[in-house]
């Protein structure tokens, strides 16, 4: 069973929602980078680290980077930079990058390079994300979305190449022409790094995730938990179609993590900053204002399919009981008690064996921060932990 | 192929070029004519189950075929579309299926481009080329707004801000029946794949614009007629009037009142294509 804790490194100072959508219209590709103050990032990626370092301090299994262009909702648009710096800050966790948008750089090589050099720097550490991107990047780096996807397959495959193949080779894509594939370094991990790919749900990253062998990563806070109990049931359905053996390692579940005393104090402190995160900060790449969906990006239908549920979502979350509406997208937010039955259940019941927690999620301030990671790693985790190894076992799951 | 004799209601076709599906519209009686269609039009919001006004008033004197582009209405193969190239040689094709030898081309917006890049390659193919609004054509120092965000879907609300980009008015009935902010789930279908055809050469910034066709526009060599919305924001009349003055010859005339989808904005235009179209087919 994987602890990991996971950041996004946002920006905190927007204000909440409904003050920030009356002025703008989302935190992604146009707002302007003028509410950007260099002076207070630099305290903000001091106190983002500190805190990720944290969680090897508290016991937990790895720590989780993301990529995020030319908006407030991730601050890192080298997570390679940030992976780098807690190669030397930490010296036990997983690294896990999840991930970098493989269709924005090109070459892709430049992926297999600096990922070969965490993995070596970390000691053989690094956990591989490969990901399509976001749709708002496609508008922020211009790269075309209408192929995207194919684009995303080739690239991972000439990475893969590059980290496996004995080189030089040349490498005789549909989109990468590349006569010298000859990276140095190569990864420490043999044959390479274990590949993770995140996902809102799409059917066929989940059946390409299981058919290789990947990690699939479902991506859980913006929409119910049912939702991501349809993506392990799925993922555990393409594994079996696959003919491979399940391990649960490679379901992974990111969720945001909030633990207090009560169930009362955790909502009552966890309320605003989640409205926060995914009101004001996942403006943009979710509704209600205007969604940064790049044309030919998913399919016609998948993209109806998307607005509706997001028409639905925003419909739903009009204001009722403030624990239900905590909930609803937000399960593992109460007393270390409620957190640990809640996880448990989903353990047990979807078969996940990575959690990956956002344990500081929009503007939650430092100290609720710390305060909640440490009864996360000694109220909740040692417990689950102790049990999920007994239900895997029982059950014979896992390598 | 002959065309209907009623130039109300044309006969919709798909048709196979090279492997790929063409979804066409035909009908209307007199000599060829093409019309390749623009952003927002037919085949973009209408799959042509009738003429739109502007197309009934052309069928009513040419026998007009108006295929869809790839990736809109049904018209398949988009991820085979790389570059320009691609698109002409498929065009080329297409009227050879189509049985057209040397039709008059009308083109709106997107379709305006393909059809100046069709009638630079192959001007015997060409018998004379209205232009309406064209995109395709850079102009150093014109801005243009950027197309794909003002499109971008919205979770709550609509499409004001694609239907202030391209309409002279938005909230006239006009643009609103276009583009209205509740689509039901088959016109949105249809607007999403225009929106990814439109996207696979017109996203590359800026929108819509190659830097090689101004210094090849002057082998353009059959007649040409440019038409503007004289309030089109997408191409501003700097764009118009340097494809006017690129091409040998060619004449300017502009819409007033008309914003980007003057074939839907001034139905009226197409007296004025016809006009100028009449004995070229």
């Amino acid at each position: 069973m994987n602890f990991f804790s996971f950041h996004l490194m946002p920006w905190p100072y927007l204000g909440p929602p409904r003050e920030f959508l009356a002025e703008h219209e989302a935190a992604w590709v146009t707002l302007p980078n003028a509410f950007y103050d260099p002076m207070k990032g630099q305290a903000l990626y001091e106190r983002y680290l500190e805190e990720l370092v944290d969680a090897e301090r508290l016991g937990l299994d790895g720590v989780v980077v993301n990529e995020h262009h030319q908006n407030a909702y991730g601050l890192m648009p080298s997570p390679n930079l940030m992976a780098a710096a807690l190669t030397r800050e930490t010296s036990r966790v997983r690294i896990c990058v999840l991930g970098n948008a493989l269709p924005l750089y090109n070459p892709p090589t430049r992926v297999a390079e600096e990922m070969a050099m965490l993995d070596v720097m970390s000691g053989g550490r690094l956990i591989a994300g490969l990901v399509v991107g976001g749709g708002p990047e496609y508008y922020s780096t211009n790269v075309n979305p209408t192929d995207a996807r194919p684009r995303f397959r080739e690239a991972l495959e000439l990475v893969l190449q590059a980290w496996t193949r004995p080189g030089p080779f040349s490498f005789d894509g549909e989109y990468y022409q590349l006569p010298y594939v000859n990276p140095w370094p190569r990864p420490l991990q043999q044959p390479h790094p274990p590949v993770w790919i995140p996902g809102l749900g799409s059917p066929s990253t989940i059946a390409y995730c299981a058919e290789r062998g990947f990690g699939y990563m479902g991506v859980a806070y913006y929409a119910p938990p049912e939702s991501f109990g349809r993506q392990a049931t799925a993922y555990h359905e393409a594994v079996a179609r696959a003919g491979r053996r399940f391990d649960p390692e490679l379901l992974g579940w990111l969720t945001t993590v909030y633990v207090a005393d009560t169930d009362e104090q955790a909502v009552a402190e966890a309320a605003p900053h989640l409205a926060y995160f995914q009101g004001t900060l996942a403006a943009g790449f979710v509704g209600p204002g205007k969604v940064w969906m790049p044309p030919g990006y998913i399919d016609p239908p998948a993209l109806v399919q998307f607005l509706a549920e997001l028409r639905g979502m925003v419909e739903r979350s009009r204001p009722d009981d403030p624990r239900q509406a905590v909930w609803r997208r937000s399960p593992l937010v109460g007393s270390p008690e409620t957190v640990r039955t809640r996880l448990l259940a989903f353990v047990r019941e979807l078969g996940i064996g990575t959690v990956l927690a956002l344990l500081q999620f929009g503007s939650l301030p430092h100290d609720l921060t710390a305060r909640s990671t440490r009864l996360y790693a000694t109220e909740v985790v040692p417990y689950v932990r102790a049990e999920a190894q007994k239900h895997f076992r029982a059950r014979q799951i896992g390598p | 192929m002959s065309g209907s004799v009623d130039g109300a209601a044309p006969r919709r076709v798909v048709i196979d070029v090279a492997g790929r599906a063409v979804t066409v519209l035909r009908g209307g009686v007199g000599g060829h004519l093409v019309y390749l269609h623009g952003l927002c039009d037919l085949h973009a919001i209408d799959a042509g189950e009738r003429w739109t006004p502007f197309l009934a008033g052309l069928a009513a004197h040419f026998d007009v075929a108006a295929p869809a582009l790839p990736g809109y209405n049904g018209s398949s193969g988009l991820e085979q579309f790389d570059d320009v190239e691609d698109y002409v040689w498929h065009l080329v094709d297409l009227f050879d299926a189509l049985d057209v030898e040397r039709p008059v081309v009308v083109g709106h917006s997107l379709g305006g481009w393909f059809a100046a890049e069709v009638a630079l390659r192959r001007p015997e193919r060409v018998a004379a080329l209205a232009l309406v609004d064209p995109l395709g054509l850079h102009v150093p120092g014109v801005e243009v707004p950027p197309f794909f965000g003002a499109v971008a879907p919205r979770g709550i609300g609509g499409l004001g801000e694609a239907r202030a980009l391209l309409f002279a008015d938005p909230e006239g009935p006009c643009a609103v029946a276009a583009l209205p902010d509740t689509m039901v789930r088959h016109q949105q279908l249809l607007w999403f794949g225009g929106l990814a055809g439109a996207a696979r050469l017109g996203w590359k910034a800026p929108h819509f614009q190659s830097r090689k066709l101004a210094q090849r526009l002057g082998r353009i060599r059959v007649p040409t007629l440019v038409v503007r919305g004289g309030l089109d924001r997408l191409v501003p009349a700097a764009t118009a009037r340097a494809w006017a003055a690129g091409i040998p010859g060619a004449r300017l005339t502009e819409v007033g009142g008309a914003g980007h989808c003057v074939p839907l904005e001034s139905p009226e235009l197409a007296a004025e294509v016809q006009v100028f179209g009449t004995g070229r087919g």
